[in-house]
């Protein structure tokens, strides 16, 4: 099942784990969490096969520190977990894109706030996008909405970690990971890239390095925070990306990320069978955000509806993009069953009657 | 065209594992196809089930509110599923363990003794076999031919032995409605 | 001219020394240096390095370092390990650092026989912070968070490292030392070269637990602080070596 074109019918969970073995993954180290726990699983069977690591960390906060450790050498490894567990890595997040480490972390994410339960959720996006862990500092958060993208940006995420010495954050939700679909592996289409510059090898025959992020000099601390703001409008100038469906003509544009997307698409043609111009906008780097493209579509004068599995959390970077142009709405519910196409199509006809006065909530 | 369908039983009837074989042979079929389950506690009750979703273009929803088809394996499944059928929907029961009952007047009821076709053939563990059989014999979007190719797609290296017998209690499935008319 | 000291190769040339007048870390990180030169590890170790007054290490060695959160730098170390199999990896970390938040850490590392070797500075309490209670205080210390000295009804007691890690199956050697007299230094040299030694050898986790001063928070003078580690100290965390695997038999 590896690298070839033929179509496997495989889940998200796996397809993410053997995605990060032909991309390349040397180490992997994670404690079990419903709805990942399989990802963790593939790898304690597959990984000894082909003499690479394993570890069955003692905490979620263990594992993440064992990939910074790891990931410091200039290898490529990865942890994953979900929404709660995700929460005690945030610590380690900090350290890493201060230390400008190429950290891999994938996020299933469930249902919150607290322990929540395992039902599918998209309620990590703050934590994921604006980071749970201390200081100034910017991730790279992929949300992939298919299985096959599930393959294709865990290649994407190992290459821009080290591409840009970033962690980077792969963001799926219980429904992709525990789902099946489709999709085939091909071959890691990005290139190698030299960490020799900077990985810990031993001092032999050049300077010792140090990585840390301690810096006991005030105006060396604040060159280092703007250093590395500088870097991430480097991040967002190469590596913004996004999807979009028949925006050109489109009133309205749904909005959504990760596995929402594909109900946002059934849900734009209906809603053109009914005679109303909608579009789609799908953003797949969530950090860098591509708000750039939803203000020139805002100050065309379309409308945006925001659907999530949250409160609201990308709406209201939906919100800051459009800045006031045009109107932005939510159809939302907190977690579980996705919005149906159904509930998507009659809650966009009721916020264009109400005209964006108020958002639509599903329980 | 875009159907869905609803696989429930108990847990060890092959539930999880007929979703798969049914959504390998829509794919080897080319079609676009997507399998979603009940997972973590909520399968530690006893009933498991899965969803698929089969269309010639994108799936639109993997998860949906209500199905096309339900193949319900126990009586608890036929009870809670029943009602999630669509209008001219139809659920497929195994009448070895499930009550005939016909609560709705607004969906198709098949019964078909799957376990018992199973038992027959001397394994219960192929109930889930005849019961996609049974499934096919009534539903145009499934073939049993796909099916059979589904079975082989799953089951790969030392259970490849078990071939014979599964692809017996597929065409028993297939046979059965035919059989009793 | 005959030279009879210099300073090690595993040092840096132009460190400036920043820890207190009297404080052991010093000594301890001579120590370390030494047996790099020695045993020849400089050039292919990487150090997992912690918070407290310990993270200061890189101003210090020669090496190559990479920081861990606070008590996380045995999980870090067994992420370097695991990654380069072939690297000479060790952590070196205070006592809150090792036994208190990073103690499930620390003890997973030793359950599972890394090939790593970890450094515990115990000066009984927290330095870096100013000298609060820690998992080492022993009974009846004053600290800033136990202004009446520790006791069972509020603190509990405290952990012996040395012993706990010993338990450990995973655990090739366990021992606790002094930097307080001469004899005792060259025992610290001793034990370290030995639980660096294990890890070479590929036979699980080295462990040395270093009874260090702390004169600035113990409101002493370098002379009376080492008086306390002979005195109060060594009677609760007695010196030894409480596993080596290449010493036991028929194992």
């Amino acid at each position: 099942m590896t690298e070839d074109n033929e179509k496997v019918l495989i889940k998200g969970n796996y397809a993410i784990a053997q995605a990060a073995i032909n991309a390349g993954c040397q180490c992997y180290f994670g404690y079990p969490i419903t709805p990942q726990t399989e990802i963790g699983e593939y790898l304690s069977a597959e990984m000894p096969k082909i003499g690479r690591g394993y570890v069955c960390a003692e905490s979620e906060i263990a594992a993440i520190n064992m990939v910074v450790g790891a990931v410091s050498t200039g290898v490529r490894a990865m942890t994953s977990s979900s929404s709660l567990a995700v929460a005690l890595m945030q610590e380690a997040l900090s350290y890493a894109a201060s230390d400008e480490l190429p950290v891999v972390l994938v996020n299933v994410m469930r249902a919150g706030p607290g322990l929540g339960y395992i039902y599918p959720a998209q309620g990590d996006y703050y934590q994921s996008v604006y980071g749970g862990g201390n200081g100034d500092y910017k991730i790279i958060v992929l949300a992939p909405s298919t299985v096959q993208e599930c393959i294709d940006y865990t290649y994407r995420a190992f290459y821009l970690a080290q591409k840009y010495r970033n962690p980077v954050i792969l963001l799926a939700d219980g429904l992709l990971g525990q789902m099946m679909e489709p999709a085939c592996f091909g071959k890691n289409p990005y290139p190698d890239v030299d960490v020799s510059s900077w990985a810990l090898t031993g001092a032999k025959d050049r300077e010792a390095r140090a990585i840390y992020s301690c810096a006991t000099d005030e105006k060396k601390q604040i060159q280092h925070v703007y250093n590395l703001f500088k870097k991430f409008e480097v991040i967002a100038e190469n590596e913004t990306s996004y999807e979009e469906f028949e925006v050109e003509d489109a009133d309205i544009i749904l909005t959504s990320f990760g596995s929402m997307t594909r109900n946002i698409k059934a849900a734009m043609k209906v809603l053109r069978r009914k005679g109303i111009k909608a579009g789609c906008f799908r953003p797949i780097t969530l950090s860098p955000f591509p708000d750039k493209r939803i203000q020139e579509l805002a100050s065309k004068g379309k409308d945006f509806v925001v659907v999530e599995m949250n409160m609201g959390q990308m709406f209201k970077d939906v919100k800051l993009a459009v800045n006031g142009k045009s109107n932005v709405g939510l159809i939302n519910r907190p977690c579980g069953e996705w919005l149906s196409v159904e509930e998507i199509v009659s809650a966009v006809e009721k916020i264009m009657e109400n005209k964006y006065a108020a958002s639509i909530q599903y329980s | 065209m875009e159907k869905n369908f609803i696989l429930a039983g108990f847990g060890g009837q092959g539930i999880l594992l007929a979703g798969t074989i049914l959504a390998n042979a829509f794919m080897l079929e080319g079609k676009n196809v997507t399998w979603y389950p009940c997972y973590g506690a909520e399968m530690r009750g006893g009933t498991v089930n899965c969803e698929i979703v089969v269309s010639d273009s994108e799936v639109s929803s993997v998860h949906k509110q209500d199905t096309d088809y339900a193949l319900v394996l126990n009586q608890q499944s036929f009870d809670k599923f029943v009602h999630r059928v669509k209008p001219g929907g139809t659920i497929v029961s195994n009448s070895t363990l499930v009550a005939e009952s016909r609560p709705r007047s607004d969906i198709e009821y098949v019964f078909a003794p799957m376990t018992q076709i199973a038992n027959e053939l001397g394994n219960s563990k192929v109930t889930n076999m005849a019961a996609l059989g049974v499934l096919s014999s009534v539903c145009d979007v499934v073939s049993k031919e796909y099916l059979a190719k589904g079975f082989e797609k799953v089951m790969s290296g030392k259970k490849k032995d078990l071939l014979p017998l599964n692809i017996k209690a597929l065409e028993a499935g297939y046979g059965i409605l035919s059989q009793a008319k | 001219m005959q030279q009879v000291f210099s300073i090690p190769k595993s040092m840096k040339k132009d460190f400036r020394y920043t820890f207190c007048p009297g404080c052991d870390h010093g000594v301890a990180i001579r120590l370390v240096a030494e047996l790099l030169d020695e045993m020849n590890l400089r050039e292919k170790t990487i150090c997992s390095t912690s918070i407290g007054c310990s993270v200061f290490l890189y101003d210090f060695l020669d090496i190559d370092c990479v920081e861990a959160p606070h008590g996380r730098a045995c999980a870090s170390a067994t992420g370097v390990k695991r990654a380069r199999p072939d690297k000479f990896v060790f952590t070196y970390q205070g006592d809150g650092d090792f036994a208190s938040i990073g103690l499930a850490e620390s003890m997973h590392t030793a359950l599972r026989g890394e090939c790593v070797s970890a450094i515990c500075i115990n000066n009984t309490t927290y330095g870096m912070t100013g000298g609060q209670l820690g998992p080492t205080t022993v009974m009846g210390q004053i600290t800033t968070t136990s202004p009446y000295g520790r006791n069972r009804e509020y603190y509990g007691y405290p952990i012996k490292t040395a012993e706990q890690i010993a338990l450990c199956d995973g655990t090739a050697y366990s021992a606790r030392v002094a930097l307080d007299t001469i004899p005792h230094i060259n025992q610290a040299k001793q034990a370290l070269k030995k639980a660096f030694e294990v890890q070479v050898q590929g036979l699980g986790f080295g462990f040395v637990e270093i009874l260090s001063s702390c004169p600035t928070n113990w409101h002493m003078t370098p002379q009376e602080a080492h008086v306390r580690v002979r005195e109060e100290m060594i009677p609760v965390f007695p010196l030894g070596v409480y596993k080596d695997i290449t010493t036991e038999k028929g194992e």
